[in-house]
């Protein structure tokens, strides 16, 4: 089961989009059976796929819908509220994924007070807690049974929700604007591959599948700075030779209206999807091959 | 015709960016993560220890018959910190070490072990090595995980870099210690690079003051590793240990500069110092025409006209080819004249 991560600690920057992309393109297109994780506490991934309610105890923050399978009458759900995200591995109980309207799909949706709270524990013993746990659900006999590929999505930091990710991770993306600050946060993100790469066993590295280039405009300034990350032969061995370009479309099917929602919905001649098939294609020959 | 604006990545970020994926290619997977119980721990005694106080000490007690007593009672005091530290937050890094049979033995983290044991705690957080470390590669691991540590005293951070130097000295050929090789091998910054070559070169006095921790800032101990005269070296290591700032030490170097200066040039006509009465400095010129007009003048006479072929190779419009050839001349003269080789 591959476990692959969208991440880049500058937010914008398209970890979200490509995260959906993803996840379309193993479910329908390569008809995988996957799961994906809102690990981000702005819940933008998981409102993607599910009617995300406001938190009436954290009015700005957002909480997952009462689950289709929740039955209150049950005896033996007395102790469930009937939500569930993937914060609860933080709490010591269950993590039960939402059916998506893409069948291959499921979603394990965030929980912003709950994600938040992970986010900012500092006590030593705690944020090793916070680090080990998502890589010990991932690990767990359901889940490796249940799912082909899981698509986590991440929050724009370097904190104890991030390195969790890179613990439990066996593939990271890393998607970047070609503009100053996003490849700032590439260097960041490499800082954590490289802390987590030296303490892992060799026999289970941690894949980097390379700097996504998204949003891309023929502009002087991102293609000088492509240019320019390209010109080191170290930094080139990770640029993918693939990239998504600045299209309003990728934009709009975010939109609860839009129609049809996946990109991979599109005709086959439409140039969107003719790039996301190519990007992802290639993508996914590097994590699987 | 226009001029096109061209954006770059910053030569700082590719190399920070090409710096960490090489480490990451040839690192991958050098150690794990585990928690040890600290009865498992040995110290290395391969390792030149600074401390006095092992583990026995800290496990059982000190002994006042121990002819070490003072001075590992003083440690033990400079311990209590790191203790406390330990007490509330565990250790925030944890310690390396690699298999020896039955035990690990540390390769970085006495201080955080002995600590830990007086803490009473009974496990540790260390980082085991999956191969039998190699000596560079080690160092440089080290340095990594050490670069994030706050709680490293400069002197811990001076053996640092000089264990890496030593190391890489040993496995590639013998080359000068520079700070830019230093800045290559561990992406330290040109100037940091410069203090750590200076301060490892440092003068004994100093040294002793950096490994008390009397001196713990890397920036004023250069600045004191500069001064070469014994007595205001001294003067300026007490000002710094009395909390002089940066700037203020480096008022009165430069006050004390400026005397030295004028000492240095009434002791010379005092003396008419015999180094320079030794040699003669034979000038210098930017001017490589004057040069090859000497160097053509002497080989015109008869007597030098063997040496001729030597000098035909020579790039005259280069001013360092220039002037090794009239350092050559100078041999030939020397030899010629007085015999000498
Ligand atoms: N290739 C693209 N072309 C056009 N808009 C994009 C593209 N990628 C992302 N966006 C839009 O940019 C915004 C930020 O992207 P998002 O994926 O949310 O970034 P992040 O998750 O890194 O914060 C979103 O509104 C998204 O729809
Ligand atoms: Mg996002």
């Amino acid at each position: 089961m591959k476990i692959i991560a969208f991440v880049n600690n500058k937010g914008g920057v398209g970890k979200t989009t490509c995260s959906k992309i993803m996840a379309e393109y193993l479910s329908k297109v390569k008809k995988m059976s996957v799961l994906g994780i809102d690990f981000d506490p702005q819940c933008n991934f998981s409102h993607q796929y599910l009617q995300m309610e406001i938190d009436p105890v954290a009015p700005e923050g957002l909480i997952p819908p009462i689950h289709p399978d929740y039955n209150p009458e049950d005896l033996e759900e007395m102790d469930w509220e009937g939500r569930s995200s993937i914060a609860e591995i933080f709490y010591g109980q269950g993590v039960v994924p939402y059916p998506t309207y893409i069948e291959n799909l499921d979603l394990a949706p965030g929980h912003a007070e709950r994600l938040l709270a992970a986010e900012s524990v500092r006590k030593t013993e705690v944020v090793e807690k916070v680090h080990k746990q998502l890589a010990n659900f991932l690990n767990s006999e359901d889940v490796r049974a249940a799912y082909d590929a899981v698509i986590i999505d991440t929050a724009p930091s370097k904190g104890p929700l991030t390195i969790s990710v890179m613990k439990a991770a066996t593939d990271i993306v890393i998607p970047s604007v070609m503009e100053e600050q996003p490849v700032q946060g590439i260097y960041g993100m490499l800082q954590l591959w490289m802390q987590e790469s030296l303490i892992r066993e060799k026999s289970r590295p941690l894949n980097l599948v390379g700097i996504l280039p998204n949003m891309f405009k023929q502009t002087r300034l991102h293609k000088d700075l492509l240019n320019s990350l390209q010109g080191n032969p170290a930094i080139n061995r990770y640029i993918l030779p693939v990239k998504l370009n600045q299209r309003i479309v990728y934009a709009e099917v975010d939109s609860e209206e839009a129609n049809p929602r996946s990109i991979f919905d599109f005709p086959d001649d439409h140039i969107a999807k003719k790039e996301a098939l190519e990007a992802y294609q290639h993508i996914a020959e590097r994590i699987y091959s | 015709m226009t001029k096109k604006k061209r954006f770059g990545v910053s030569t700082a970020l590719t190399r920070g960016l090409s710096e960490t994926i090489h480490v990451v290619e040839n690192n991958s997977g050098t150690f794990r993560n585990v928690v040890l119980p600290l009865s498992r721990i040995e110290l290395d005694p391969d390792n030149p220890r600074k401390l006095a106080l092992n583990l026995t000490d800290v496990r059982i007690g000190l002994n006042k018959q121990d002819p070490l007593y003072n001075q590992k009672l003083g440690e033990l005091e400079r311990l209590k910190e790191l203790m406390a530290t330990i007490q509330s937050s565990g250790v925030i890094n944890p310690i390396v070490v690699y298999k020896r049979g039955e035990l690990y033995r540390v390769v970085a983290g006495e201080r955080r072990c002995l600590a830990s044991i007086l803490a009473s705690k009974h496990e540790i957080d260390a980082r085991v090595f999956n191969e039998k470390p190699r000596g560079f590669e080690l160092k440089l691991v080290q340095w990594i995980e050490n670069t994030a540590r706050e709680d490293l005293t400069l002197d811990e951070r001076i053996e640092n870099v000089r264990d890496l130097l030593r190391e890489y000295q040993q496995q590639n050929n013998p080359t000068e210690v520079t700070a830019s090789l230093l800045r290559e091998l561990t992406g330290l910054s040109l100037p940091q690079a410069t203090y750590y070559v200076v301060v490892l070169n440092a003068p004994a006095d100093l040294k002793a003051a950096i490994s008390k921790s009397e001196i713990r800032s890397l920036d004023k101990a250069a600045i004191l590793a500069g001064i070469e005269r014994e007595d205001l070296r001294q003067q300026a290591i007490e000002a710094c240990i009395k909390g002089s700032s940066l700037k203020e030490l480096r008022q009165m170097i430069s006050q004390q500069r400026d005397l030295s200066k004028k000492q240095k040039q009434i002791s010379l006509q005092d003396k008419q110092t015999r180094s320079l009465s030794r040699r003669v400095n034979m000038g210098s010129t930017g001017q490589v025409a004057v040069v090859k007009e000497i160097v053509d003048a002497i080989l015109g006479q008869a007597r030098y006209q063997k040496y001729v072929p030597i000098f035909s190779a020579i790039d005259w419009a280069h001013v360092k080819h220039s002037a090794l050839a009239f350092r050559q001349l100078v041999d030939i003269l020397e030899r010629e004249l007085v015999g000498q080789i």
